[in-house]
């Protein structure tokens, strides 16, 4: 069955955002990631203007978050306090990000340095997460070394300011660390156009420690309110936020998003982050040959991202 | 019996008017040219999925025909893509399109180049060459034009806005006149707004007879109500869209929490 989208002014086949909803949900309960970087070049495929895609996602992961933060809060999987901490440096880095953007579209480069950034990021962070999971589940002697490794690390940020303690994630940090990891997190996130969970996740924990379960709910948590801002300002200022795309989307993305939480609580920490690394590396994959093969069509929809 | 003379004078005038009149409108009648489209107001709701528009009407037996259904002129811009240092595929600049129409299809009974001189298809704007010199764009030089209007073809047609058909309008002839018809798909591609059907008659490579009619797209229901309102009152939508989708989200939560989900 087809139906007509007001804004997109396109007609798609409803299982089509459906099923999609329910894809990205169920990566969205299992990862605590928005799932932006696969949905909205996903939407762009199936004929929906770049500029809708990108704000009619960011509605759906409201709806897909909102979702997922309630079911990991009822089994106590959301440190609320590191979540509004990781907000304030999302928010800052947020800001700073887009003036960053203005400025190197003014120099001209802007799409340059937001492909490379996508690749490099998302490169890095799928390969080490890759390494260090089979590294971790094979529990070789890297143990030892990562330890020191560690041990460095943790002595700089103990040695910090302010520091306070995060029950739910059983860990103290100066609280400049998670507003200063939320602020880089941000302008990047800024600058690639994405939500940034998938950045958010890794950052969590190797730096900050926390278990990734409640990695999973509290990434949800500070995701929620990243994608309500820009829903409303999608919708305010560019008038590109379609309403019944992103109810078919989320549909799917809601029960995906629940039965995501599900799985993820058979699943070990390890298993979860080999998984979603092996995602971020095929999602840089398919970006690596878009920059490298020749397009079929040299024209595009102006806007977005 | 002066002033007599003088009405009988302006009705003979009068018979003789009217009697020009009908042989003018008899001499023409076996050659008029008619348009008419099934759907000149096509509704868009909930379940529009395109829709079907067939042509018909008269023509002279010894004409061929072009039917050519557009949108009215505007503005474009497209992201064009180029090569970067030689090995990456990024966004390299803006085409900007000036007097270009959305949505361009040509049906032809003939090959257009062979029923029409190359000035009459650049009048009438017939054929893609045509529509490249008709069309303003934002090009350093004529190769560039070249390339990049061959590529909004290839873009336009991909979308299914843009077509071209040879042979596809079946005609039947009679004694003074041919009846024609074709039966177009109306992409669903194309936006609500004004589009115009016309038919050229063509003989000795020169358009010798055109009728238009019109179709007008235009949403309906709660199709028209939602657009309206995102363009309108968006910051009443943007709070019903998050609301929505929160509602969504914690109702989602709470069926599973109740069905022991995510216990």
């Amino acid at each position: 069955m087809y139906l007509y989208l007001p804004v997109a002014l396109t007609s798609i086949n409803i299982l089509i955002p459906i099923g999609l909803g329910l894809a990205v949900g169920l990566l969205s309960g299992l990862f605590g990631v928005g799932g932006g970087f696969l949905m909205t070049p996903l939407l762009i495929m199936f004929g929906i203007p770049s500029t809708v895609a990108a704000a009619t996602d960011s509605n759906q992961i409201v709806a897909a978050s909102v979702s997922g933060t309630y079911a990991h809060w009822k089994v106590g999987n959301v440190d609320f306090k590191m979540g509004l901490y990781l907000l304030v440096g999302g928010f800052i880095g947020g800001l700073i990000g887009v003036e960053l953007i203005k400025v190197l579209r003014a120099m001209g480069d802007a799409g340059f340095v937001i492909k490379l950034t996508y690749v490099l990021m998302l490169g890095s962070v799928g390969t080490y997460m890759f390494i260090e999971s089979i590294q971790s589940m094979k529990k070789k002697k890297t143990e030892e070394v990562k330890e020191e490794k560690d041990s460095s690390i943790s002595r700089f940020l103990k040695s910090l300011p302010l520091q306070t303690r995060f029950e739910k994630s059983g860990v103290t940090h100066s609280a400049l660390v998670p507003v200063v990891l939320g602020g880089f997190v941000g302008v990047l996130a800024a600058i690639m156009g994405v939500g940034g969970g998938f950045l958010m996740v890794p950052v969590m924990f190797y730096i900050l420690r926390m278990p990734m379960h409640v990695i999973v709910g509290t990434s949800l948590f500070q995701i929620l309110f990243t994608c309500i801002e820009v829903t409303f300002l999608q919708s305010y200022t560019n008038h590109t936020v379609d309403f019944i795309l992103a109810v078919l989307l989320l549909l799917g993305s809601t029960v995906g998003a629940q039965v995501g939480v599900i799985f993820g609580r058979k699943m070990k920490g390890d298993q979860l982050k080999i998984i979603l690394a092996s995602i971020v590396l095929v999602v840089t994959a398919k970006i690596v040959l878009e920059l490298t093969l020749t397009p079929s069509l040299l024209l595009s929809q102006a806007g977005g991202h | 019996m002066k002033h007599y003379n003088r009405i009988i004078k302006f009705v003979v005038c009068l018979q003789a008017l009217f009697i020009l009149t009908l042989f003018l409108e008899v001499n023409s009648a076996s050659a008029q040219l008619t348009a008419k489209a099934n759907h000149d107001h096509i509704t868009v709701d909930f379940f529009y999925h395109g829709s079907t528009v067939s042509v018909r009407g008269i023509s002279d037996p010894d004409t061929d025909l072009i039917i050519k259904i557009t949108s009215d002129d505007g503005h474009q811009i497209l992201r064009e893509k180029g090569k970067v240092g030689g090995v990456l595929w990024m966004n390299v600049g803006e085409l900007k399109l000036d007097r270009v129409p959305n949505m361009y299809f040509l049906h032809s009974t003939k090959n257009i180049e062979e029923i029409l001189s190359p000035d009459q298809m650049d009048k009438y704007v017939m054929g893609y060459p045509a529509l490249e010199k008709h069309v303003g764009m934002n090009a350093s030089d004529q190769a560039e034009k070249d390339k990049w209007f061959n590529e909004f073809v290839k873009f336009k047609e991909s979308s299914k806005l843009y077509g071209a058909t040879t042979g596809q309008i079946s005609l039947t002839k009679g004694t003074d006149s041919q009846n024609y018809y074709i039966l177009t798909q109306w992409p669903y591609q194309a936006p609500p707004g004004n589009y115009t059907v016309s038919v050229y008659a063509v003989k000795d490579k020169k358009v010798v007879e055109t009728a238009t009619s019109n179709v007008v797209v235009e949403q309906v229901g709660m199709v028209k109500s939602f657009a309206n309102m995102a363009k309108n009152n968006a910051a009443e939508y943007g709070f019903i869209s998050v609301f929505a989708a929160l509602a969504a989200g914690f109702g989602v939560g709470m069926i599973f929490r109740k069905s022991g989900g995510a216990h």
